[in-house]
């Protein structure tokens, strides 16, 4: 860069002018493609609903939209005025607690078997080493509807505590499973491979067991990336429709709820503008925590 | 080496057994649903919730009969065949689109500068966004009395090409029908397809950007420099330095980008609904047709989802063997 800088000289031609407008106009065009979804939905949810059937970007912000998506009771919206009208609240809270726990007890079992088995895969040769991880590279090219198909049918005669899993979180748990769980032991894997081993060669000299070694030595040397691979998990099941919809049923998550917000006139959208934030924003700051390894992540480690 | 050859076993064991418990089983499942006749109608139980006429016949399921019919019953079955040629248009659609539009990003972030460094922060952002949720937000921004996108489409790009119409068919011997400005985007059965692939596009562009400045930043900026001083423009460079260089990311990224989109099924739910006329029945979106919401044929369903797992197979083959062989 330095040399770049110093063969333009001082003086700038026209036509680097021009190419810096270009460029700053192609950033710009980049932030509006990706911003204005955002941004759009964002400003749909504080949108009184009469507002909501115009493209008007000038109205008086409301919070109506979060209390209808959030009672189970009838809330009065535009009152005082003539079009006053009640309301059905959609009652989410269920779902935000269904989203809430199925999530994060995917986490909290998807990880730990995760992070064992990624630390055995990156540290020992056995037997059917590279095999079984090929397996679980490939395991993320299956369909999650062949996933959902005989799980749908397996939960239905399952029964536990005398009802079906169908329908439950722990059903919908478990098929998570299928998704979570191969990424976790591939993206917990890098993050041991990154490990260098002469730490554990040194507390083996000094007499610690193979089980001493990983608890004590390693894993406290790898939590930055279980933690990265646990946000990883909660989003992906945060963000998981096809399993919600087939096994969950009636048990619905916050992607499922959104499809509640139809009624007889259609999807009222600012109330699935607000459900929406409610399904996106958590997201946005896991999404930023964990921004550096979203690539990693997503393709197993492929592009580097 | 004190390691002890049974620990890797007890480490890999849970995982083990729970991976396969999730994968290989319903793979095995599916697979011998798919050589069988089970349709949950036939089933006492669910005939009752879901009789789709009251007076069905309550038989369970035949068991004993290994046949093909799910197989040959789907080559004929003129819906399947319209699910596979628009899941095709909406893979090369949502894969070219991601693909280009990503390397374009990524080429314009990449460089120095404070705008680039909050563009490329906001690159995450659409990755936060549900398929689900996307699929909503992109209906109701393309709905042609309300939406935002219909609104600027028409705007920004349909009026102004009109304008110019106008003025060419001012001139003698030119006459060039104007673009219908009262498009309705979901209700026209190509520009819903290729709106889906745009939301698909949406999502991955930024992320399939983020992958290629990854990579950019690994080239060493010294191999820019020589052809800059060998006199190469932007242009050149571009088309001779950094796409060759980029190559082998860019077939990886292509390849899972298809299988992603091969597999494409809720932003068709919430966006959609598989409309107009099933111009948007994905494979996937059909198959839970099948299953779960009209036929109720879980060894229909069944066949069809492996159908498209061979599909996906091939991918599959290619890219592990492709990401296998980098190393």
């Amino acid at each position: 860069m330095a040399v770049n800088v110093a063969m333009a000289g001082s003086k700038r031609s026209t036509s680097d002018i021009i190419r810096q407008l270009l460029e700053t106009l192609a950033l710009l065009l980049i932030i509006v493609f990706i911003m204005l979804p955002i941004y759009w939905l964002a400003m749909t949810s504080f949108k009184p609903a009469e507002k909501t059937y115009t493209t008007d970007i000038i109205f008086t912000p409301t919070l109506k939209n979060y209390e209808i998506i959030f009672s189970d009771g009838t809330v009065l919206v535009n009152q005082g005025t003539e079009r006053e009208r009640g309301e059905v609240g959609r009652n989410m809270v269920p779902s935000v607690v269904n989203s809430v726990l199925v999530s994060c007890a995917t986490v909290l079992i998807a990880i730990p078997l995760a992070t064992i088995a990624a630390y055995a895969f990156s540290r020992y040769n056995f037997f059917g080493n590279r095999a079984m991880l090929i397996w679980i590279l490939t395991t993320q090219f299956i369909p999650a509807i062949v996933v959902a198909i005989p799980f749908f049918t397996l939960f239905r005669s399952v029964q536990v505590f005398g009802e079906p899993l169908l329908g439950t979180r722990w059903g919908l748990i478990i098929v998570n499973m299928s998704i979570v769980l191969p990424y976790a032991i591939w993206m917990i894997k890098g993050f041991v491979d990154a490990l260098p081993g002469e730490i554990e060669e040194a507390a083996y000299v000094d007499g610690a067991n193979d089980f001493q070694v990983l608890f004590f030595v390693s894993l406290p040397l790898v939590r930055p990336g279980i933690l990265v691979a646990s946000v990883f998990a909660f989003i992906m099941s945060w963000n998981e429709f096809l399993f919600a919809l087939i096994i969950g049923r009636e048990m619905r998550t916050m992607q499922v709820a959104l499809m509640t917000t139809s009624a007889m006139r259609g999807v009222m959208w600012e109330q699935m503008a607000a459900a929406g934030m409610i399904v996106m924003v958590p997201i946005f700051f896991l999404a930023m925590f964990i921004r550096k390894n979203v690539v990693d992540g997503l393709t197993m480690g492929a592009v580097k | 080496m004190r390691k002890k050859r049974w620990v890797p076993w007890v480490l890999v064991g849970p995982a083990l057994v729970v991976v396969f418990a999730t994968t290989v089983y319903p793979l095995l499942a599916a697979l011998y649903y798919s050589f069988h006749k089970y349709d949950l109608r036939k089933v006492p139980q669910f005939a009752v919730q879901f009789a789709s006429q009251p007076g069905d016949p309550l038989v369970s399921i035949d068991w004993s009969l290994l046949s093909l019919r799910n197989y040959t019953l789907a080559f004929s079955d003129s819906r399947f065949i319209n699910s596979l040629n628009v899941t095709f248009w909406f893979t090369v659609f949502s894969v070219a689109l991601s693909v280009i539009i990503g390397l374009c990003i990524a080429v314009v972030v990449q460089k120095n500068g404070r705008l680039q460094s909050l563009t490329k922060v906001l690159l995450i952002f659409p990755f936060a966004v549900s398929p689900a949720l996307k699929g909503y937000s992109w209906r109701y921004m393309l709905n042609d009395q309300y939406g935002i996108y219909d609104l600027l489409a028409v705007e920004l790009i349909i009026k102004p090409i009109n304008l110019i119409i106008e003025l060419l068919n001012n001139l003698p011997l030119v006459d060039i029908t104007p673009i219908n400005e009262t498009v309705v985007w979901l209700a026209d059965q190509f520009w819903a397809l290729f709106m889906l692939a745009m939301s698909e596009t949406w999502g991955w562009a930024p992320l399939i950007a983020l992958m290629f400045v990854g990579a950019l930043g690994s080239i060493d900026e010294q191999i820019f420099e020589a052809a800059r001083i060998d006199g190469a423009n932007t242009l050149q460079i571009f088309w001779r330095v950094t796409l060759p260089l980029l190559r082998p990311v860019i077939l990886i990224v292509t390849m899972l980008k298809t299988i992603f989109s091969l597999k494409m099924f809720d932003q068709v739910v919430t966006m959609t609904g598989g409309g107009p006329v099933r111009a948007t029945q994905t494979i996937n979106y059909y198959i839970h047709q099948v299953g779960f919401v009209r036929n109720l044929d879980i060894g229909y369903a069944s066949a069809l989802s492996y159908i498209l797992v061979v599909i996906l197979t091939i991918f599959a083959v290619l890219y592990v063997s492709k990401v296998l062989n980098r190393d």
